[in-house]
């Protein structure tokens, strides 16, 4: 019903919708671009060729647009902290942490996952990979959406207690835009912050790896465990922030 | 001249006021400067190596020279006129003894001194961690070409600012959406923000020269490098002024046109 919704708004501004869809479509269609032309000329990056460097390119696309996709309402939730109108979240029979969270699907994205996913499935095919491969693959997309969505839920929390999200989610996007190539072309200590600190590696790179072969089984459960923790902890502050919302102007 | 001093003063205050605001959009910056350098640092690990006619000097230098000619170029709190139209706050402006492009321009310029502000504290700070290699251009002939085309893409970008801001007044809905697609996504990528335009094939490059938004970011570099010089240089120059006529004229055509179906909303 909230998605329903969330599309009646979106045919409202149609045609604003329209220029942000051909946007995404066409920013997508000249970071390809830009791969493309640059491994033409360079044949691999940090060791991978073409397709494997598309594929890493892609899978982030599709961990970034899923959460988008199913989180989009984060980016409407300030209102409802600063004006006082998360009261009446409160008071409704629904999680106050669902309805924060994916209480308004981006529809316009689902205009773009199909064909992404298309994509992810010629380039990975490409790749040759073993059926235990695309299993661990999955996995670690889950783990990655895990992952993904327990940063969502600490943007949030952050934002009863600070009333800053706009721009901590920005940030949040730009970190894990890095992850757009595979987190091997960064030297440490950045490696090592995109691997563990902000998991953009855990993310968006091991799943792409482990489609190519290169990761084992206790890199998927520790990946798992990993991401446990974080939903974990940030379900945690979620319930800490609560503890301090404020109720302002009310 | 006195008033707009006093605006660009204010313009400068205002910044200050929503200063966490303003370091959030540098650190954006800077995050995608990071990743662009550590992107041709891999692709130039091995040292000599010459790819796309760049050696690794000068494509760092390409990587710290968007960050500075961005925040020349695209600063810009002229973003604000769509917002003003729907809003009907136009009509206040309107009402003042003040040339609104002028106002516009200004405050532009305010933002424009305070990015670059920061871009060069940013610059210090990356080169002291990184320590990228980096071209220093010596000839005042390419000196004097990039400040000129420098000054040329301000205006270029300030026009096509202005003309997307004023599709608010015809449709104040759609405004930020024609202001994404044209800024974020066209001029960002077309400018050559992203990657020098030259790793494109020949073709493609000969047609965007004839673009407006290669003259933004792309043109302003290639001359600081000394990659384009002599008769290409003032060529390019010359096509940067043509465009600039055209999008001024446009700029104020669409204004004109704007006015006369302005309704002040919500005044």
């Amino acid at each position: 019903m909230m998605s329903r919704n969330s599309f009646m708004q979106m045919l409202a501004q149609r045609f604003g919708a329209i220029f942000l869809l051909t946007g995404k479509i066409l920013k997508f269609t000249f970071y390809i671009a830009f791969i493309y032309f640059l491994l033409k000329g360079t044949k691999t990056l940090a060791g991978y060729n073409l397709n494997q460097t598309m594929f890493f390119f892609l899978t982030f696309n599709l961990v970034d647009v899923v959460s988008q996709f199913l989180f989009r309402e984060v980016y409407r939730f300030r209102p409802l902290i600063v004006s006082g109108g998360f009261d009446l979240v409160l008071a409704k029979p629904i999680s106050p942490l669902f309805r924060s969270l994916m209480g308004g699907a981006d529809i316009l994205d689902l205009f773009t996952i199909p064909p992404l996913v298309a994509l992810v499935y010629i380039v990975g095919s490409s790749l040759g990979p073993a059926p235990l491969e695309i299993l661990y693959y999955l996995l670690l997309l889950v783990s990655g959406l895990l992952i993904a969505t327990s940063f969502h839920i600490a943007v949030i929390s952050l934002g009863i207690v600070t009333f800053e999200i706009d721009h901590t989610i920005m940030i949040y996007r730009d970190l894990t835009s890095l992850g757009r190539f595979p987190v091997d072309i960064f030297r440490e200590p950045v490696r090592g912050f995109l691997t563990y600190l902000i998991p953009v590696g855990i993310m968006v790179t091991l799943p792409a790896k482990a489609l190519m072969g290169l990761v084992r089984l206790p890199a998927v459960i520790l990946a798992f465990i990993f991401a446990s923790v974080l939903i974990f902890l940030s379900i945690k502050f979620w319930n800490f922030a609560l503890t301090k919302y404020s109720s302002a102007s009310s | 001249m006195k008033k707009y001093l006093s605006v660009f003063r204010i313009s400068f205050a205002q910044e200050f006021a929503y200063r966490l605001n303003f370091i959030m959009w540098r650190v954006r910056n800077v995050m995608q400067i990071l990743l662009l350098f550590f992107l041709w640092t891999t692709v130039f690990s091995e040292s000599g190596r010459t790819i796309f006619g760049y050696n690794k000097g000068e494509i760092l230098t390409y990587v710290f020279g968007v960050l500075i000619v961005r925040a020349i170029v695209f600063s810009a709190r002229a973003v604000d006129v769509a917002g003003e139209i729907s809003t009907g706050d136009l009509t206040i402006l309107l009402l003042k003894p003040i040339n609104y492009f002028k106002y516009w321009l200004t405050r532009d310029i305010s933002s424009k001194a305070l990015n670059l502000a920061f871009a060069t504290v940013e610059i210090t700070i990356l080169f002291s961690l990184l320590r990228p290699q980096f071209f220093f251009q010596t000839n005042g002939y390419s000196l004097l070409g990039f400040g000129i085309s420098l000054i040329i893409a301000i205006l270029l970008f300030f026009s096509i600012l202005m003309t997307t801001n004023f599709v608010a007044f015809w449709a104040p809905q759609v405004a930020w959406g024609a202001q994404f697609f044209v800024i974020v996504v066209i001029a960002d990528f077309l400018a050559g923000v992203l990657f020098p335009l030259d790793i494109l094939p020949s073709v493609v490059q000969k047609i965007l020269l004839f673009t407006p938004f290669p003259y933004l970011i792309f043109f302003p570099i290639q001359v600081y490098l000394g990659k384009i010089i002599g008769g290409a240089m003032w060529g390019g120059i010359l096509i940067s002024i043509i465009w600039l006529s055209i999008l001024l004229a446009l700029t104020n055509k669409v204004w004109h046109r704007g006015l006369l179906v302005y309704r002040a909303e919500g005044r």
